[in-house]
């Protein structure tokens, strides 16, 4: 054989390598299920943002359980239908599953996570509603999300469930900032620079952060309506959370620290944590199958399908 | 093709392969984090 054959097969089976490792990651396969409900699309419920219900096949029981899914997206980009496959993983459990949009920031209009969580807060009575008129009475709910979208599922489901139209039973989430204490992130160097971390958590918070407020710790007076390990009590429901332990993005230590809270206020939780994997939780397969199994079991246990 | 090209070609086909995946889960490292060995099998 020749030389130029050996080197177009090694590019060509280089290239079908790479192509199978990025279209069969276990984030695909983990959610992979048969479904045969149906979807509402792109209901809207204020700001210009929309939502989508994806309604179990079983529309004969007496009221359903509703899961609401926020997407991931560094709170700038990221959209409902890039959580489709988890959707109808839920949904064909019973549920009834809900991805949400939410306002995007960007360089022109920054928009800060504070407002991002008063969008969910104004959607989730209209997801109920919109359910309900579709014939799934709405008996409980879980909260969820990954990343940016795991934010603001912890801030919904510890900061404001008192006040949500039906319980929150449970929350799930994946490599999301659970809070801004700023020896936490330390890949960004904000626990030695404080002009860098007054000009993180400034734009997040929707608040004027000063390095005067980093160095007297004021800022976590700031910061507390963004940092869901804040918010937790005695009365927090339960919590399961993943992270990666080499996260370059959201430090692992945000989630560590929710965790302790949790253990001091007696509250249900799982911390698990990706011992190879970064913010895509995409080294550790076994671990995210053992994740997603637990996820089943939660909502198994603390929202159960009747 | 003679025996010594058969196993030259399982042996490029091998690399290639693991090269491949061993490219992208270092691409994906340095974007996201992670170790390049340990948990998955590449």
């Amino acid at each position: 054989m020749s030389l130029t054959a050996y080197l177009i097969i090694f590019v060509t089976v280089f290239i079908v390598s790479i192509i199978l490792k990025l279209s069969f990651t276990i984030q695909k396969r983990a959610f992979k299920c048969k479904w045969d409900g149906a979807i509402e699309a792109d209901v809207k419920y204020g700001g210009g943002n929309k939502f989508d219900l994806y309604l179990p096949a079983d529309k004969s029981r007496e009221s359903y359980g509703l899961v609401v899914y926020l997407h991931s997206g560094s709170f700038n980009t990221g959209d409902k239908k890039d959580d489709a496959e988890i959707l109808k993983w839920l949904s064909a459990k019973g549920y009834v599953a809900a991805g949400v949009n939410y306002t995007l920031g960007n360089n022109r209009k920054p928009v800060s996570v504070y407002d991002q969580s008063l969008d969910i807060k104004d959607a989730v009575p209209k997801v109920v509603k919109q359910a309900e008129k579709l014939g799934c009475k709405i008996n409980g709910m879980a909260i969820a999300g990954g990343s940016a979208g795991g934010t603001l599922a912890l801030l919904y489901a510890l900061r404001d469930a008192k006040n949500t139209p039906v319980p929150v039973k449970m929350v799930f989430e994946m490599v999301a900032p659970a809070g801004f204490v700023r020896e936490d992130w330390t890949n960004y160097g904000l626990d030695k620079d404080a002009k860098a971390a007054a000009g993180m958590f400034s734009p997040m918070a929707g608040k004027l952060i000063t390095p005067e407020d980093i160095e007297s710790s004021a800022y976590l007076t700031a910061v507390k309506n963004i940092s869901a390990e804040a918010w937790v009590t005695e009365k927090s429901v339960p919590v399961l959370m993943a992270y990666g332990k080499l996260d370059k993005i959201c430090p692992c230590a945000t989630g560590r620290r929710l965790a302790e809270k949790l253990e001091k206020c007696g509250v249900p939780h799982d911390y698990i944590e990706f011992p190879h994997s970064g913010h895509g939780l995409q080294n550790d397969d076994r671990i995210y199958k053992q994740f997603v199994k637990k996820i089943s079991e939660y909502l198994e246990t603390y929202l159960p399908v009747k | 093709m003679t025996t010594g090209e058969i196993i030259a070609l399982v042996i490029i086909v091998i690399v290639a392969f693991l090269g491949g995946r061993l490219g992208v889960r270092y691409y994906l490292n340095r974007l996201l984090g992670g170790s390049l060995f340990g948990g998955n099998i590449l």
